[in-house]
């Protein structure tokens, strides 16, 4: 039992904002009123729903041998030294699956949304996941490449495709679906891409990006997902793919879709001399269109490495850098690769990058749709999320860091003229009770009674981006594990998994073209679900 | 430079049309690789299977995998990365002397050949075995190879990959990552994990004689490594974990009998193009598990005082 008592609570999905007000927990939850127990007195702090991040890589293969890649970068960041409560490990762009958990919850964030899984390596995945401490843990399935279900699409067996697809989300103990370049990753394996919406991808005939993000769409609103399209949509950080992206916009109309990392879909110009933001024209046609969310898949200067299913873009970064490049295209089902990469103030597509994050997150007026995110580790690692925060809530900071782009820079973007601040409330929708009402998780992102007892605790201070990097305490299910700047307790996670209805005889159709096309056993290739650490089931 | 071009396997099952196995020799060493993913499989792609694919060989000498290739390429010993440095330069149209290639035991002609085929490939891999990767050279040779395939995505498709064995050792490699950070070579004394092959790598450790306990599990140290090595390791106390006695448990101070994995233990095994299979025991052992054996003794050590970085 835990009383929090005389802090600023702001809890916007209950209309809360700032007001003084005890907050009661027992059992994991938020309850009305406590008898005993601890008190924690937050007079002068501040009281938020612990974070929730709708898109990042925390774990799997690919985040994995982006590890095996950059040891120079393990190198070059402060290591993690072990202690009584938590284990030794590496932070930087890729952190250890121990050091994230703790990294995560170290900064209030208490739920994370892994956004990229093959099915065929989905057990690594959830290995990964169930080494990550104290934060609860979902994940997204990657589907847009998948080659069964663009073959299904190819014979316009909608129906068929629905059941398989849900067959493949609970194959691979998944709680949403992903689609990476839809027909573009599948090219890759033929070195080739998809970028005209309406094009054939190579290999079929009638199968476009426009046909299979559609498809896409309608089986996660048929199957009634929690969690709508998680979308990265096609021609990824080129140089006028603004055009794609409100085109896809238009695609699903009527239906509901998460927009992955807006940022890298936001760009005009006609090649990477005229590359200018095109912010304001997608963020208008999105703040039209209440069926659609995002996050920012924002960017900040520095060191990181970037890594996506989107393999023919990873092909072009790397030629473009001449660093490392890793692929690792997975049969049949997707692909990924890994460019390290470097944002520079002076270079002048990074700068109209960074800018463009920044001005989405202004310019979409709706909080509640737009969540702060980096694409971790694209953009860049999650634990400098609390730097935007200061970006957002600081016109003047903001305008500081615009004196260190190129002069040239500042043509090509619209930051210099926006001058609306975050409100703590809105900061408090954007990390958390946004982003938790997008993944469909009712009893998280808000304070109300019977919600998970996920709080984060800072101290109400002008120095942003550090208050918000060192929060007071963290209490995540009711246990307090963050204190003075400690970890005091590393409880384990939950893994949140949907179960869709599908005909159980659909596995009669997948199995044949399974041993095919696979190299493994059929049996094998569903996650058992003892994989999971304490999973947590919606049927739907 | 650096990196790596791969995918799983079934992708090369399915599309490759071109492939190359490079100081291997799979006939003997891995069994099932041509039936099983490579050449005589009939993939999506490549409907008619070995007809419809290449296999090129390269090696020092003529083992039985150059039975099952079309084209057998005899390099001369320790002249890999020579060769691989000739072809990156003849696939962007470089210009190369015959008589630099000459000392390679190879023709510039063999070598056209060989770059013309791989830049006409629909989709190409190369295989490279420990006869480039441990050889006169080591990780420069892996990385000219990698680079080789790398760089041949300027023209189709290309991919590679190391043909990995010995057991889990790729499973070793892939937890190892994501607890430490790296792969291998990580040393943990000062409570967070430092890397550094040649220092904090098994053998040099040996060789240093820098540690003074071993526990070896799923390796046999005392049959490969070298003889200064495998004195240490008798003259201090070595803890072996093995299902049956190796030679490294009769220099051992004890040797544990554990159940085989994968035959009478559960587990999961990495494949070597990183795909985790779970593993189910077909029968009983009277032996316990590694896990079981591991997991006590950790909790034997967890009842003595903890020592932690910065304190006494």
């Amino acid at each position: 039992m835990l009383r929090i008592t005389g802090g600023k609570v702001y809890d916007p999905a209950n209309n809360i904002n700032g007001q003084i007000k005890d907050i009661c927990i027992s059992d994991g939850r938020i309850v009305s009123e406590v008898e005993g127990g601890r008190t924690i007195d937050a007079t002068g702090m501040i009281v938020f729903p612990g974070g929730v991040d709708v898109h990042t890589h925390v774990a799997g293969a690919a985040l994995n041998f982006a590890r095996a890649m950059i040891p120079e970068d393990h190198r070059r960041n402060a290591p993690y030294v072990r202690g009584e409560r938590h284990r030794g490990g590496i932070g930087g762009a890729t952190p250890t699956t121990y050091v994230t958990g703790y990294l995560y919850a170290g900064m209030g964030w208490t739920t994370v949304n892994e956004a990229a899984v093959p099915i065929l390596s989905a057990r690594h995945t959830h290995e990964e996941l169930r080494d990550t401490p104290i934060v609860d843990k979902s994940c997204c399935v990657l589907l847009a490449n998948n080659e069964i279900l663009l073959d299904l699409l190819e014979a316009g067996e909608t129906e068929r495709a629905r059941h398989v697809a849900a067959w493949q989300i609970w194959a691979a103990k998944a709680y949403g679906v992903k689609a990476v370049n839809p027909g573009g990753v599948a090219a890759w394996k033929w070195g080739k891409d998809a970028k005209g919406l309406y094009e054939p991808v190579p290999g079929y005939n009638k199968v476009t990006p426009a046909k299979i993000i559609a498809a896409l769409a309608s089986i996660v609103d048929d199957l009634g997902l929690p969690h709508p399209l998680h979308l990265h949509c096609n021609n990824l950080g080129a140089p006028g793919n603004y055009n794609t992206t409100l085109e896809t916009m238009k695609v699903l109309e009527g239906k509901r879709a998460h927009l992955a990392h807006l940022q890298y879909h936001a760009y005009g110009g006609d090649d990477w001399f005229t590359m200018r933001s095109k912010s304001a024209e997608v963020a208008d046609y999105f703040n039209a269109h209440p069926n659609l969310t995002t996050d920012a898949g924002a960017v900040l200067f520095g060191n990181t490495v970037t890594i996506t299913a989107d393999g023919p873009w990873q092909h072009l970064l790397y030629k473009l850098t001449g660093r490392k490049w890793g692929n690792l295209d997975v049969e049949n089902e997707t692909g990924c690769g890994i460019v390290p990469y470097v944002y520079k103030e002076k270079n002048l597509v990074n700068a109209v990058q960074w800018a463009v994050g920044l001005e989405l997150l202004l310019l979409i007026n709706d909080p509640w749709r737009v969540f702060l995110t980096t694409d971790h580790p694209n953009g860049a690692a999650f634990w400098r999320y609390p730097e935007i925060i200061q970006l957002l809530m600081d016109v003047n900071f903001r305008r500081e860091q615009l004196k260190k782009l190129a002069p040239k820079a500042l043509k090509r973007i619209l930051l210099p003229e926006l001058d609306r601040q975050y409100t703590l409330s809105e900061i408090a929708v954007i990390t958390s009770a946004g982003p938790a009402r997008a993944l469909g998780l009712a009893h998280k992102g808000h304070l109300g009674i019977g919600a998970d007892a996920d709080v984060a605790i800072f101290n109400d201070s002008k120095d942003i981006a550090r208050m918000f990097a060192y929060p007071r305490y963290v209490i995540k299910g009711g246990e307090v594990v963050i204190e003075e700047g400690e970890i005091r307790k590393a409880v384990e996670g939950r893994g949140y998994v949907v179960r869709p209805v599908y005909d159980e005889k659909i596995e009669d159709y997948i199995r044949p073209l399974f041993q095919q096309y696979y190299t493994m056993s059929f049996d094998n290739y569903p996650v058992e679900l003892e994989r999971l650490e304490n999973p947590d089931i919606r049927s739907c | 430079m650096g990196g790596k071009v791969t995918c799983t396997l079934g992708e090369v099952k399915n599309r490759a049309d071109l492939i190359v196995y490079w100081g291997g020799n799979p006939a003997e060493c891995h069994p099932r690789h041509f039936t099983k993913y490579t050449l005589t499989q009939k993939g999506k792609f490549v409907p008619k299977g070995r007809k419809d694919r290449t296999m090129i060989l390269v090696d020092i000498r003529e083992t039985p995998s150059a039975k099952a290739a079309d084209i057998f390429l005899q390099v001369r010993p320790s002249k890999d990365f020579e060769v691989l440095t000739t072809l990156r330069a003849l696939i962007k149209g470089q210009r190369v002397s015959a008589e630099t290639v000459a000392e390679t035991g190879l023709t510039l002609e063999q070598l056209q050949d060989f770059a013309e085929r791989m830049k006409k490939a629909r989709f190409g891999v190369l295989f490279f075995g420990m006869g480039l990767s441990m050889t006169r050279g080591k990780h420069m040779n892996s990385a000219a190879l990698l680079s080789l395939a790398a760089e041949l995505n300027a023209f189709t498709k290309f991919v590679a990959m190391p043909m990995r064995g010995h057991g889990n050792v790729t499973g070793g490699d892939v937890v190892m990552r994501w607890t430490t950070g790296y792969p291998f070579g990580v040393n943990l004394s000062r409570g967070y994990p430092r890397f550094n092959p040649g220092e904090f790598s098994t053998v040099d450790l040996l060789l240093r004689g820098d540690n003074d306990a071993a526990l070896i599990l799923g390796a046999d140290p005392g049959a490969t490594m070298p003889q200064p090595a495998i004195d240490h390791l008798a003259r201090i106390p070595t803890i072996v974990l093995d299902p049956k006695v190796t030679h490294t448990s009769r220099l051992a101070r004890v040797h544990i009998t554990t159940a085989a994995t994968g035959i009478s233990a559960p587990g999961t095994v990495y494949r070597m193009d990183e795909i985790p299979l779970p593993l189910r025991p077909a029968l009983k052992s009277p032996y316990p598990t590694d896990e079981d054996v591991v997991r006590r003794i950790y909790k034997a050590v967890a009842k003595k005082p903890a020592w932690f970085p910065g304190t006494k």
